[in-house]
């Protein structure tokens, strides 16, 4: 396989990229006047600073100092079926969807018994096969003019996943997305995802996102768009776990309307340098939304979640929990905004951030935020940062509990907060299980 | 509850009752700011030329800075920094050497802003009484209780006066916590600035007395630049009070301010400020911009700093008193109360950096908006590393009343030291109907449960303030809120 | 068992414990008695291990082994158990997990292989039912949201479960009420055995009601000014700690 391999060095070098390469991309008229779109407001903006207040603590910058090629086509490197189950949730394999930077393999996915109307595709050939539902939906909730890497995503996406539930609709058994990521030379890999959960529909998403034979570090820029209709349920879990030579923007735009229930946890036990864009905009009455986060950071790991949570229209309510455990060098940001328009009355909103700090050397920069315009609210948040309960680590030990162990119970105690929400029994036993091996190091 | 909001509309935009201009012969630089301004400034105070330097050195700095129009919640049309008059002196008409020299109409606006500087002399040596230092126009018209003080070695002057007679406590000092490169508005201070309060409190002396700066606009067209420094050396503990106030223009004028606060080992400053600038009036026409830069540092161990403010007045207000905690356990406190109402916008916060080593600070915020007003908490809890077992709590509470208005809260936290505990909460919510009800039960108006319930919600904020400044804040709360609730 | 000769501690500089000496043997109960700031709760803690407090002279001999020597989890290995007077609330740890641990590391450093769920399961049904403990409360997280009896009779249902060989109950008393206080005891007279001590250290002569002393201690301003048997404890219960002061002039 021939990947198209393209040199570029910075933000600016983009505009000549596109011009060379957009013709080569997927999509029809309505995809390619995206697309310009799309580069115009990202040369607008360029590679955040640090003066880009959104960006303040997680500066791209370094990313894009060194050439990188951009992936626009499958690459070459075959992987076998056996080496892709290395990366199978036990319990969950029913519904399994391999991406292999982003272009869906045949080979590896296994979509058994799906109900009747249910689409899981490629993007690149839904841009024709499904184009109502594309038309309506493609690039309608993330906006390129809000972040950079949306709209550089938005122009230069060369594949990734459309996932489409029918009114009326249960898809019972789990949907495991397994986001293989691999290259032999320092690449952008930009997946984009569309889900459309339509009216009165469920459906539950693992995502997790893995390395295979990676031998030099890669930047992914992912886009996720999630359409959440009326009365519908979705369960939105991502998992990041073997990605140490990854950086990712991981951006994840969701849109809810009446009724509508939307659960979602990012749990980050892994990365280089990780930007999490969790944003949800609640256009409509009675929904309810509820985003829990966990990471665990070593070594010289950069990880920041990034939440925005948009309540639009009245009677809602949202809920927020997000923990990190940091140790070695690394860094945590946690900036979590609560937004409540005007006349957006009767809100609940609540958010939480607790760190724990391991080590002398790492650093946690939080920034919980609310903006309010409507008065018969209740918002609040709490942030805190400290270290294990002395009095409780005395307790345990008082008990006959080694000092190790005793920490280790009480960091599992403080982790699996964030994650008790998960309603996959399986799932949580496996990030259980990730978790416990990560406190033993 | 459409009742209440009635209520509301009616009220809110009750008069300002300081709105009054002063008729007193004024000297004004040009309209403008360049070099030879800043020379006419330097001149009219007959400063040295290591002062002018500096002025001069700060300028050219602020020149190649831009106008921080961004970061913060606030929206204003772009000032045209040229045509400002940047320095408005009463006209001396003599030296004065006693109170019945003073310009009877000078005595007339304090006597109106409530405090009578003849009162203050009279009252001398009385227990509750307050030495005034008293600037209009940016220039220290007069300050009382010199004597009194100078007797233990407190120094309490005007500014160009420590520039003239303590010269090396000024250069020592000044700049040494907000240096002209620190912003914009510092460094057009640095520049510009025409007068202002020192206070120096030697070792190991108490203040015996709340000293009190009173800040007037009064010339139309100016902009007001004061500086304060207050020094208090090794055991030394001062409380120091600022009270503002500003005719009722149509225009927006400026204040740009700067605060700088030195605590040496053992000791502890405390500043108060009561800031009731002119906001503007309910269509937001008028008003003072006040873009004020303070900050205290702990430089030696065991000092402390503590900061309270109740802000109610203001077009614009954006302004974060921050303490650097350098010295081992040393404490750092902010309590704040900021009211908006009708347009009015602020964005107020405080900085507190951690450096040294079991160092402590406290936050408390209270926001209360009414009208279409929008009101952020912006404030920053920064543990360096090294800074062992620092400890932060904050609090920051919003209250909304009424749908118009904005409450916001925009805090940020960088820890990079693992022995730190920080604690932030928030909340948002508005006053309760129930609450409201219970007093209308017991025969208690709505506009007057208000303030009730408004001053209850402050309470951990103004029992900070000296008893002379929380009488007059708990009335100035209520009369920015007549009719507001939510 | 326990031998502490001329032990001095304190906490941040200041001397509390100014020379205890304490005989304990296999199959005794001492009760400890004495006045708030005699330095009761400082003896518990620093018998557990706790490092907020500085050992500056003396000697604890824990089953011929230098006890001050140990880590806290080793001191409860080799038996001691301390019922706090405030069980500290943990979050998140369910006191299933935590007893499990506990037991396990306890039987490991004994060279027991760790018991299987199955026996464990078994054995907290029945110590449960030794303090009228519910089921759900095993389930919980350790002392979270427990009432004060709650938390008690669960420091007294984990002694149940560990099996030590010397007991100090700290204040175990305080704050429950006659219901409670007849259920604790009776978990603890339960557990009296042969090879079993216990140090019950208390304000009240009332828990002696409950648990018969073989021999009560006073302790005031650091030292134990007199011992005796359980009618001291009747003698201090009616003369009141006035009494002990003059017997005690301040040194």
């Amino acid at each position: 396989m021939n990947a198209t391999v393209e040199k570029i060095k910075t933000g600016d070098k983009f505009a000549e990229l596109f011009d060379r390469l957009h013709t080569q991309l997927p999509g029809n008229a309505s995809i390619q006047s995206i697309r310009k779109n799309a580069i115009a407001a990202f040369l607008k903006q360029g590679i955040p600073t640090r003066k880009n207040e959104e960006y303040k603590y997680s500066l791209p910058e370094k990313l894009f100092k060194t050439n990188y090629s951009l992936a626009t086509k499958l690459p070459s490197l075959q992987i076998t079926a056996d080496d892709s189950k290395t990366f199978d949730i036990s319990g969950i394999t029913q519904n399994k969807i391999v991406l292999i930077n982003g272009f869906y393999s045949q080979q590896l996915s296994s979509v058994n018994n799906l109900t009747k109307g249910v689409i899981v595709s490629d993007i690149s050939t839904s841009f024709e096969k499904h184009a109502a539902h594309i038309e309506k939906h493609f690039a309608k909730y993330a906006n390129v003019d809000a972040d950079p890497f949306i709209a550089l995503n938005s122009a230069l996406n060369a594949n990734g996943l459309f996932i489409f539930v029918p009114e009326n609709t249960v898809v019972e058994q789990p949907i495991h997305i397994i986001n293989i990521i691999t290259a032999n030379e320092l690449s952008l890999i930009q997946p984009r995802n569309l889900f459309i959960i339509e009216k009165n529909a469920e459906i539950k998403i693992i995502e997790s996102l893995d390395a295979y034979k990676l031998s030099t570090n890669v930047v992914v820029n992912m886009v996720t768009e999630i359409s959440v209709a009326e009365q519908s349920k979705v369960q939105y879990y991502k998992l990041q776990n073997d990605c140490e030579k990854i950086a990712q923007i991981n951006t994840t735009q969701v849109y809810q309307l009446e009724n509508s229930h939307f659960d979602t946890n990012t749990v980050t036990l892994n990365g280089d340098w990780v930007r999490n864009n969790l944003n949800i905009v609640v256009d409509a009455e009675n929904c309810e939304t509820h985003l829990n986060g966990l990471f665990i950071s070593k070594n010289n790991q950069h990880i920041d979640n990034h939440t925005l949570v948009d309540h639009q229209k009245p009677n809602c309510q949202s809920n927020q929990l997000y923990k990190g455990v940091l140790s070695g060098k690394s860094t945590g940001v946690f900036n979590g905004k609560i937004y409540v328009r005007r006349d957006a009355q009767k809100i609940n909103a609540y958010q939480s951030s607790k760190n724990i700090l391991l080590s002398d050397d790492a650093t946690i920069n939080t920034k919980p935020e609310l903006e309010i315009y409507a008065d018969d609210v209740k918002c609040s948040h709490g942030s805190s940062t400290g270290q294990l309960n002395e009095d409780a680590l005395f307790y345990l030990r008082a008990r006959g509990l080694s000092t190790d162990s005793a920490k280790r119970m009480l960091l599992y105690a403080f982790a699996s907060d964030a994650i008790n929400t998960i309603r996959i029994d399986v799932l949580k036993e496996h990030i259980d299980k990730l978790i416990e091996k990560q406190l033993i190091q | 509850m459409s009742d209440t909001n009635q209520l509301l509309e009616e009220i809110t935009g009750s008069e300002y009752k300081y709105g009054w201009t002063t008729n007193i012969d004024t000297e004004t630089a040009p309209k403008g700011i360049n070099a030879e301004v800043i020379r006419f400034i330097s001149q009219k105070k007959n400063e040295p030329t290591w002062m002018l330097e500096l002025r001069l050195k700060a300028f050219r700095h602020w020149l190649t800075l831009e106008e921080p129009r961004h970061w913060a919640k606030i929206q204003y049309p772009a000032i045209n920094f040229n045509d400002i008059i940047y320095f408005a002196a009463p006209k001396p008409k003599k030296q004065l050497k006693n109170l019945n020299e003073v310009d009877p109409e000078l005595l007339k606006t304090f006597e109106k802003l409530g405090i009578s500087l003849e009162e203050q002399k009279r009252l001398s040596g009385v227990e509750s009484s307050i030495a005034v230092d008293a600037v209009i126009d940016s220039v220290s018209v007069k300050t009382t209780f010199k004597e009194v003080l100078a007797e233990k070695g407190i120094i309490f002057c005007s500014f160009s006066e420590a520039v003239q007679e303590h010269p090396e406590l000024v250069k020592e000092y000044m700049g040494s916590v907000v240096p002209y490169t620190d912003n914009f508005y510092a460094a057009l201070n640095a520049a510009v600035f025409s007068d202002g309060s020192f206070c120096y409190v030697p070792k190991g002396v108490r203040c015996p007395m709340e000293l009190s700066t009173y800040f007037r606009i009064n010339s139309a067209g100016t902009g007001q630049f004061e500086r304060t420094l207050i020094i208090a050396d090794e055991g030394a503990y001062v409380s120091y009070l600022e009270g503002c106030t500003a005719p009722k223009r149509d225009e927006n004028q400026l204040h740009a301010a700067v605060v700088e606060i030195v605590a040496h080992k053992n000791a502890e400053v405390k500043y108060s400020t009561v800031q009731n600038w002119y906001p503007g009036d309910k269509d937001g026409k008028g008003g003072i911009y006040n873009f004020v830069t303070k900050r205290g540092i702990c430089i030696g161990n065991n000092s402390k700093i503590s900061w309270t403010q109740v802000e109610t007045g203001s077009a614009i207000t954006w302004k974060y008193p921050s303490v650097i905690l350098k010295g081992d356990n040393s404490i750092g406190e902010f309590y704040s109360v900021a009211v908006t109402n009708n347009l009015q916008q602020a964005d107020t916060g405080t900085k507190m950096t951690h450096i040294g080593k079991n160092t402590r600070s406290t936050i408390v915020s209270k926001g209360i908006s009414a009208g279409k007003s929008n009101n952020s908490y912006r404030g920053l809890v920064r543990i360096n590393k090294g800074a062992h077992n620092a400890r932060n709590f904050s609090q920051c509470d919003s209250l909304l009343m009424g749908d118009k208005c904005g409450a916001h809260t925009f805090p940020y936290i960088e820890i990079k030291d693992k022995s730190a505990i920080v604690e932030h909460e928030a909340t948002t919510s508005k006053i309760g109907e129930d609450q409201l009800f219970y007093c209308n039960q017991r025969g208690i108006e709505t506009e007057k449960a208000i303030g009730l319930i408004v001053n209850g919600y402050c309470k951990e904020v103004l029992n900070q303030l000296p008893m002379e400044f929380a009488v007059e804040s708990q009335k100035l709360l209520a009369v920015s809120l007549e009719g507001s609730v939510g | 068992m326990l031998s502490i000769k001329n032990l001095k501690a304190g906490i941040a500089g200041k001397e509390i414990l100014k020379g205890i000496n304490l005989e304990v043997k296999a199959g005794e109960v001492h009760a400890i008695m004495g006045p708030n700031g005699s330095g009761k709760s400082t003896l518990s803690n620093v018998l557990a291990g706790r490092e907020d407090y500085d050992v500056s002279d003396g000697q604890v001999l824990f089953n011929k082994k230098n006890l001050l020597e140990m880590p806290p989890e080793d001191r409860a290995r080799e038996g001691l158990f301390l019922a706090f007077q405030y069980p500290v609330e943990i979050p998140g740890v369910s006191n299933i997990n935590f007893l499990k641990t506990a037991l396990s590391e306890i039987r490991q450093y004994k060279g027991l292989p760790p018991l299987d769920t199955k026996e464990f399961l078994k054995l907290v049904k029945e110590k449960q039912a030794l303090v009228e403990m519910q089921g759900s409360l095993a389930n919980r997280s350790v002392n979270e949201g427990f009432s004060g009896g709650e938390k008690k009779r669960n420091e007294i249902f984990q002694m149940a479960m560990l099996e030590p060989t010397l007991a100090v109950l700290d204040e175990t008393d305080s704050g429950l009420d006659i219901d409670a206080l007849r259920i604790v005891a009776n978990g603890v007279n339960m557990l009296r055995a042969k090879n079993r001590a216990f140090v019950v250290i208390t304000h009240y002569q009332r828990l002696l009601d409950y648990i018969v002393p073989d021999f009560v201690h006073v302790l005031y301003n650091g030292r134990i000014v007199k011992s005796g048997t359980k009618e001291l404890a009747m003698e201090l219960e009616e003369k009141g700690y006035e009494w002990i002061k003059e017997l005690a002039p301040a040194v």
